[in-house]
């Protein structure tokens, strides 16, 4: 009994071994040109509007992050994938931005869908963009950070996603150009737990449709 | 004594490398697979993350580290679940 007690102790532990999880040492400094371009491309929107480049940045840096973790581990050969999440990262922020105009400075009153006056300048802008580039489609994409009920945010960008499609259709442009969705505080660009995140997280969003 | 032996059998059994064991569950191969045909038409972050991820687990396996490519291909599943399909 005592040995079947000892073996099942050894089981136990060598099952627990087995189900060991590595951590990936993201925050290894070898890593922090890698890190600080995929983040300026996810605020570039680049996970809804360039996803297949910034996944090969992401997969890029976990890889390369895994390799520092090896006992042979070989700084020049890691270097290429470092180098190749870079490349990737700036090539997503590059498309991303091509693809989604952030509409900056379109503001809304608190806790409301009534576009501020300020917000004008911006949406001028949009409206002469939208009339020159006849032939595209865009999606408005409206977000909120995560201030309050997941419910209610989604409510709220719903209606500022429709504010912002009926001034670009009382502006001249046709309706049947433009779709609206509200995304509530689904697809954050930057951390909800700063006030700069937040901001980054509040935003309307002009998405070119292929 | 029977629960020793037992026990001793799972002990060995467990200490075998995956590809021996018969209990092993599906290979990275097959998993791959899996995944990718579930993904199939899905063109959002998640699904192209789960694919790159997939691809990492199947290098690393080439290269003989079966550790680190399940870990890599739990990493891919656990992506691929996220993903809400084509966009």
């Amino acid at each position: 009994m005592k040995h079947a007690r000892l073996l099942l102790s050894l089981t136990l532990a060598l099952t627990a071994g087995c189900a060991a999880k590595i951590s990936l040492p993201l925050n290894d400094p070898q890593l922090g040109e890698a890190r600080e371009a995929i983040k300026q491309a996810r605020q570039a929107d680049a996970e809804q509007c360039a996803p297949a480049l910034q996944a090969k940045a992401v997969a890029s840096l976990y890889w390369a992050a895994h390799e520092i973790t090896e006992e042979e581990y070989h700084p020049d050969e890691n270097a290429s994938l470092i180098a190749n999440a870079v490349r990737y990262a700036r090539q997503a922020e590059a498309k991303a931005k091509k693809m989604c105009w952030r509409l900056e400075g379109v503001h809304f009153a608190f806790d409301s869908a009534e576009l501020t006056p300020d917000s004008r300048t911006t949406l001028d802008d949009a409206v002469a963009k939208l009339k020159k580039a006849r032939h595209i489609r865009v999606e408005i994409a409206a977000h909120t950070d995560s201030i309050g009920t997941e419910d209610y945010n989604l409510k709220l960008s719903e209606r500022r996603a429709k504010a912002v499609f009926d001034y670009f259709v009382t502006h001249g442009i046709d309706g049947s150009r433009l779709t609206v969705k509200g995304y509530g505080e689904s697809q954050p660009v930057a951390s909800n737990d700063t006030k700069e995140g937040r901001a980054l997280n509040r935003r309307v969003e002009l998405r070119v449709q292929q | 004594m029977r629960i020793a032996a037992t026990m001793l059998a799972l002990l060995l059994l467990g200490a075998a490398p995956a590809w021996s064991s018969p209990i092993a569950g599906p290979s990275i191969e097959e998993r791959a697979d899996i995944l990718r045909t579930q993904l199939k038409g899905h063109a959002d972050y998640h699904a192209h993350l789960a694919r790159e991820l997939t691809t990492v687990a199947e290098a690393e396996k080439a290269q003989h580290d079966i550790r680190i490519a399940k870990i890599f291909m739990d990493m891919a599943e656990r992506e691929a679940s996220k993903s809400e399909g084509e966009q």
